[in-house]
């Protein structure tokens, strides 16, 4: 067959476009591949507010404190930390002998810097802003009126002085990225591209969009120093293509959603190579009293909770990667309380109560509509038909868009649906002043309860951490005594890693860092 | 032939033009606030998000963003990615703007000669065995669809014998079943356009006469009627092209390999919509590339067509 020469040209450039583009990378000796779901948002301490940021980054950098295995929170930047006792304030004494990614010793003006930067306007400071807020002279900052931070004082390179302008006891355990003040004199306002500044167990090597983030072993690491020389992050948007890499021998450790989890619970040859655990997230039935009136009633709204089934739905649709939750805060984060008393499944006790309150089989019940995002259609319509099915209740499935459904719910516009709220830092304190705290913007089902908002104000001032547990413990009771709102499940991370595979630590934070990872 | 040429560029410009009208409109019509959803967990913060609307434009009025974003096109500054905050669209699909068209590409390179070859074979071997098994092939080849038989070839291939990579872009062998994979629609589509093709030319008069002269069946069929075969299958190559281009968005999601059609579903599903728009006008560009250089070698073969463009339009 005769082509023409243009044709062949064509061929030819091709052909060695397709050779370049897949040149071969170079092999390592020891490192650990594992996945990404998505590109990292960003790389940069400063503008960092996402997950799987987050899921790079905490191998980077470090705070104060960092939570083990099971969820406790350890020392790290910091050996320890002493509240003012107006509890306006933190002294702080840092760990001597920590070295950054560069070489450069970290102290205590690397902490005030790294604040300093979060809060400078012109510098889009992320989710760490949101802790910096309470600090003293920050909205000088934000405003630009002041470049430097008369909340923090440096008493010498390992002691500092924090000031709050209310008080703020979980100050030491947020999650803070601290970084080298020295990094952009070296390496220029871009310097997250080329490099990491933190003084993490890993550093940052390069970011291929779309296709791997790697990162190298920081040898002069202060804790346990990692045994792989690199970490693979291979960016794959697919679970069912990461299951297939993972069978293949292509990753040795994958993260994986529960939903799609499933098939992998079911598969009896991943058995030993599963780790499951609680993620910190809550979930709950907003029941918005303002808008449906027989919400109003205490029984319409412990009937509610009583009339679907926590066990069935774990097992049913979530494949078994859940469990029940009875309270506002999931097992292993700090302040949970085991002792919470389950909801049953009572359909007979429900229809009672509904009977009892006014409504039998849900006669002279007006309409109302249940609403969700799509994510959680199927979860929705199961409650739906439950409502219907136990209660008599008029219940509309309506699934809306994700931006308009948290527009609404934040205006306090949807008066019945599921939602959850995923905790950013290691304490109880983020479910219940976020989602339950009556002034909260977060407080969605517009749920409000003077007993319970005091509690908590109470607690935002206990620095001893059991005696804030046991008020947290008071505060969740009021919440549920009161059926204030129906908890529902917790979700499980899914996570495997093949046998020769040691010390991954799934936690319900998700992955620690991976230094103490072995590969035999 | 320039004039010809010249011509058939400027036809495309309102196509894009449409591309670029029609992707700013159905971006407005889609439900939601792309800045609520950024915010998501933080969208109770009401400075942030003020920061933020005035960052993407949207506080400005409507018009006024479409001039923004017509005035950006054009200088290749496609705004800013809601997904990664901050970033240039430019700058996250800039490392894989390339792939697709390369995998489309050699797709069509493999596809097209192998189809044509096949087709060929057949139409000489009319109605015998052969004919029907292949016939039979090229109908599977169009109907089962490829994400289908991705899967089971990288279960039988990858997983259960190892042979080659399940995933991934950055070897050959990592492109060697995508690449195939693609190639399938087009081989089997092309050969049996080649194969009528094929049969048609071969009962005209001409090839008759080159016969009767005594020629060998060889050259008949190669030199005489396999111009005339190949002359309608060039206008089938845009059609095609564009059919490897959509095939690219489930190849690249199944073998994860990081070029636009990936991204694509990746924007749409992180409502990434700035993203979403410049790659439907990058695969609009693509696409009417090609239809522009079929266009042309056409031109460029057949004299009637540039002669008679002005009268008779698209050939």
């Amino acid at each position: 067959m005769s082509l023409g020469s243009p044709v062949r040209a064509t061929l030819a450039v091709l052909a060695s476009a397709l050779l370049a583009v897949v040149a071969p990378a170079p092999g390592e000796a020891k490192v650990l591949r594992t996945n990404l779901r998505a590109d990292p948002a960003m790389v940069d301490p400063i503008t960092y507010s996402e997950l799987v940021a987050g899921d790079v980054m905490k191998n980077l950098y470090e705070g104060f404190t960092e939570i083990d295995k099971d969820g406790g929170i350890v020392p790290a930047l910091a050996v320890r930390w002493e509240a003012n006792p107006d509890n306006k304030g933190f002294r702080v004494y840092l760990r001597k002998g920590v070295k950054f990614h560069s070489g450069r010793e970290f102290t205590a003006k690397d902490v005030k810097w790294t604040f300093e930067q979060i809060l400078l306007p012109g510098n889009k400071g992320g989710l760490t802003l949101t802790y910096l807020k309470v600090l003293e002279g920050a909205q000088e900052i934000q405003e630009g009126k002041a470049t430097q931070l008369s909340g923090v004082k440096v008493i010498d390179p390992y002691t500092l002085d924090v000031r709050f302008t209310r008080p703020d006891v979980l100050f030491p355990i947020y999650p803070f990225q601290f970084m080298d003040s020295g990094i952009v004199a070296q390496h220029g306002a871009d310097w997250h591209t080329k490099v990491s500044a933190g003084t993490g167990p890993f550093k940052f090597v390069h970011w291929k969009r779309g296709q791997e983030v790697r990162l190298a072993a920081h040898k002069d690491y202060w804790g346990q120093a990692p045994s792989v020389d690199e970490i693979s992050m291979l960016i794959v948007p697919s679970y069912d293509t990461a299951v297939s890499m993972y069978e293949a021998n292509e990753l040795d450790v994958i993260d994986l959603e529960a939903i799609q989890a499933r098939r992998v619970l079911k598969d009896p040859k991943f058995k030993d190579e599963i780790l499951a655990v609680p993620a910190a997230q809550i979930r709950y039935l907003g029941m918005n009293q303002n808008l449906y009136a027989p919400f109003k009633d205490k029984r319409v709204r412990e009937a509610i909770c009583l009339s679907f089934d926590r066990e069935g739905l774990v097992k049913g649709l979530y494949g078994g990667a859940g469990a029940p939750l009875y309270g506002q805060i999931t097992p292993g984060v700090a302040g949970y309380n085991p002792n919470v008393k389950p909801i049953p499944y009572d359909p007979v006790r429900a229809k009672q109560l509904m009977a009892e309150a006014g409504y039998p089989d849900g006669k002279g019940l007006p309409p109302v509509k249940i609403t969700c995002e799509p994510t959680f259609k199927d979860e929705l319509a199961y409650y739906a038909d439950q409502f219907k099915k136990v209660l008599g209740m008029p219940v509309e499935v309506e699934i809306q868009e994700r931006g308009t459904f948290i527009k609404r719910m934040n205006a306090g516009e949807v008066p019945f649906f599921p939602w959850g709220w995923t905790a950013d830092y290691p304490d109880a304190m983020y479910f219940l002043s976020q989602v339950w705290y009556g002034p909260s913007p977060y407080n969605r089902s517009r749920w409000k309860n003077a007993e319970f908002d005091q509690l908590i104000d109470r607690a935002q001032g206990v620095p001893d951490a059991q005696a804030r547990y046991r008020l947290y413990h008071t505060a969740e009771q009021v919440l549920l005594a009161d059926w204030g709102t129906c908890p529902l499940v917790v979700r499980m991370q899914i996570a495997l890693r093949k046998p020769n595979v040691q010390g991954v630590r799934l936690t319900p934070f998700r992955f620690l860092p991976f230094n103490t990872v072995k590969l035999n | 032939m320039r004039a010809y040429a010249l011509r058939r560029a400027l036809g495309l410009l309102p196509v894009l033009l449409a591309a670029v009208v029609l992707t700013f409109v159905a971006n407005q019509f889609v439900p939601g606030d792309p800045i609520t959803t950024l915010l998501s967990d933080r969208s109770g913060d009401t400075a942030l998000e003020a920061r933020l609307r005035a960052e993407y434009g949207l506080d400005r009025p409507l018009w006024r963003q479409f001039g923004t974003y017509v005035g950006g096109i054009l200088r290749g500054d496609f705004g800013l990615s809601f997904r990664f905050a901050s970033t240039p669209v430019i700058d996250v699909i800039a490392p894989g703007l390339l792939v697709s068209p390369l995998l489309a590409g050699s797709a069509l390179l493999i596809g097209v000669p192998l189809g044509v070859a096949l087709g060929i074979f057949v139409a000489l071997r009319r109605n015998s065995l052969w004919d029907t098994l292949v016939v039979l092939l090229l109908v599977a080849g169009t109907s089962i669809p490829n994400f289908a038989l991705a899967a089971f070839l990288v279960y039988l291939l990858s997983v259960r014998l190892g042979w080659l990579p399940v995933a991934g872009w950055g070897t050959l062998s990592q492109a060697i079943l995508p690449v195939l994979l693609l190639a399938i629609p087009p081989i089997a589509y092309v050969a049996r356009l080649s194969r009528t093709y094929m049969l048609e030319v071969l009962q005209q008069d001409y090839i008759r006469t080159a016969r009767a002269k005594g020629l060998s069946r060889r050259l008949v069929v190669y030199r005489h009627a396999l111009r005339n075969t190949l002359v309608p299958l060039l206008t089938t190559i845009g059609i095609i092209f564009g059919g490897l281009l959509s095939g690219t968005f489930v190849i690249e999601t199944l073998f994860n390999i990081p070029g636009l059609g990936r991204m694509a579903i990746q924007s749409i599903f992180a409502r990434d919509y700035p993203v979403t728009m410049a790659i439907v006008l990058l695969f609009t560009f693509f696409y009417a590339g090609i239809n522009l250089v079929v266009d042309l070698l056409y031109g460029v073969i057949d004299p009637r067509i540039r002669l008679g463009a002005g009268r008779a339009g698209r050939a």
